[in-house]
């Protein structure tokens, strides 16, 4: 499995708490990056500006992608455009919250 | 950015606003004699009454203000550590005025400094905040209107105290009347409209909304505020009649705003105690359309204004803080103890730590409680007060308690 997709997967372990969604399922992130020296970039949003879960979130991703085997440094590129839309999450997320 | 404030400035506040809550409610509760015969406007009563408003409602608002101001505002606290000296020292003026009220109303004037102190340096603090934000928007505006009425509350309170211990001031009506005015409808209303703007959208996780009355809302609000209070002091029917009605459309447009935000929400089903707080703005319009005809009808009695008020503060403010502080205290609590374990471990969801199910029963059991109150009021029937002051006293206790649970968790 390429980094990129471990990456990707150990997000799903990245839990928003209010909504008790993962940030992937969430549409969150919005794009991995591995550099050749497996530097990790990972560009992502939050569901609103000001969202007080803001550095709790951030910290959990790097900590998170930190453990992985082999990963170097972790940054975390907090973007807000283009802003977060519900049409960003996934069919299982939209399920959870009740939005069809 | 980093936003958030040391967990123990707004912690503090709040588990003091539980105590002073269920301190006001026992105090209501064997007075109930007195709230029976629609005389708010005895010693117990006030010291009930501002435990109440000020121990519980202003010290909760002056927590909450500390948390969620640098959220919505993006911008860090001004200074914390005149935060805790502000903490202190309003938490000693205000139990030293309420109870002063209570025993010895003569001398209540050196608990209201100290108070007003405390109060005039959280002003300083949240002036102090709010001129750092980037970018004012509609929710400065009503924070900074809030914090105004706020000020100009506690300077008719203190006139209010001076006469009492000292006389001398004529108009001590029309204080009075202003007094209750700006602090229960110009300080909390325009708070919670500021703050809904924020709080709503982000637990109903709204998309797409336009807030496009909100400058209606405040305007309107603003204006009634001042027409209502004229009236106080020129005592022209017409400027409170105006003034009704400029409360009531200004009350409305919000709501209009609300339901905007709630029909545009991806999360459709709401938590409990979240519900619970949009009852409240349904509650708040209600108030304000009785209000409003009650004045048209021309009703003068006494005792259906001081229900009237009772439910204002009731079902409209304090529920709608009540409701709040199920997610407000969780956060808090999970910032401090969960956050830097986000990732690493299984941490719970804000609503694993809080227990929704017992939320709806206290729910029910004050809506119960201020119906059943304000209905053994207005026909004047002792048992029903006293039996339904004990429930909410009651209730009260049992939901500082769920609260302060969340701490343990």
């Amino acid at each position: 499995m390429s980094l990129e997709r471990k990456v990707g997967a150990a997000l799903f372990e990245v839990i928003d708490p209010e909504l008790g969604i993962n940030i992937m399922d969430l549409g969150l992130v919005y794009g991995i990056g591995v550099d050749y020296e497996d530097n990790v970039e990972i560009k992502m949003t939050l569901t609103t500006p000001g969202c007080p879960m803001h550095d709790s979130i951030m910290n959990g991703v790097k900590y998170r992608v930190g453990q992985l085997e082999g990963v170097g440094n972790v940054h975390v590129d907090l973007v807000w455009d283009p802003a977060w839309n519900p049409g960003k999450m996934s069919d299982k997320a939209k399920e959870m919250l009740g939005f069809g | 950015m980093k936003s958030d404030t040391n967990i123990k400035l707004p912690l503090a506040f709040i588990i003091y606003a539980l105590i002073a809550l269920v301190v006001a409610q026992v105090i209501l509760f064997f007075n109930s004699d007195l709230l029976l015969a629609g005389q708010f406007r005895l010693p117990d009563i006030w010291m009930g009454a501002h435990f109440l408003l000020l121990g519980f409602a202003v010290m909760i608002a002056m927590g909450a203000m500390y948390q969620l101001v640098p959220v919505a505002f993006l911008t860090p606290i001004w200074s914390q550590k005149f935060g805790f000296l502000q903490f202190i020292l309003t938490a000693a003026g205000v139990t030293l005025f309420a109870v002063m009220l209570g025993f010895q109303p003569a001398k209540a004037i050196y608990g209201g400094i100290l108070a007003i102190i405390g109060i005039i340096l959280f002003i300083i603090q949240m002036v102090n905040t709010i001129r750092k934000q980037q970018t004012k928007n509609m929710m400065t505006y009503f924070v900074l209107g809030a914090i105004t009425s706020f000020f100009l509350t506690i300077i008719a309170g203190f006139l209010l105290a001076w006469n009492i211990s000292y006389g001398g001031i004529v108009s001590h009506s029309s204080i009075l009347y202003s007094h209750m005015v700006l602090g229960v409808a110009g300080w909390f209303t325009l708070l919670i409209f500021g703050f809904s703007y924020k709080l709503v959208p982000m637990f109903s996780l709204s998309h797409g909304f336009s807030m496009k009355w909100a400058k209606s809302a405040f305007l309107t609000y603003v204006i009634g505020l001042v027409f209502l209070i004229g009236s106080f002091w020129f005592g022209f029917v017409y400027l409170e009649t105006l003034g009704w009605i400029l409360l009531f459309l200004g009350f409305g447009f919000f709501v209009l705003d609300i339901k905007e935000i709630l029909a545009k929400r991806i999360k459709k089903k709401l938590d409990k105690p979240f519900t619970f707080s949009l009852l409240a703005i349904a509650n708040g319009l209600a108030i304000h359309f009785f209000a409003l005809v009650i004045h048209l009808i021309g009703a003068e009695n006494p005792i259906i204004w001081s229900w009237l008020i009772f439910l204002y503060v009731m079902g409209w403010i304090i529920f709608s803080i009540m409701g709040y502080l199920y997610k407000i205290v969780p956060f808090l609590w999970w910032t401090h103890k969960y956050s830097e374990k986000i990732g690493k471990e299984k941490v719970p969801t804000l609503k694993e730590m809080i227990d929704e199910k017992l939320s709806v029963v206290l729910f029910v059991f004050l809506i119960i409680s201020v119906i059943g109150l304000v209905i053994g009021g207005l026909i004047q029937v002792g048992l029903m007060v006293f039996i339904f002051q004990g429930l909410l006293a009651l209730t009260s206790l049992v939901y500082a308690a769920s609260i302060i649970r969340v701490l343990f968790v």
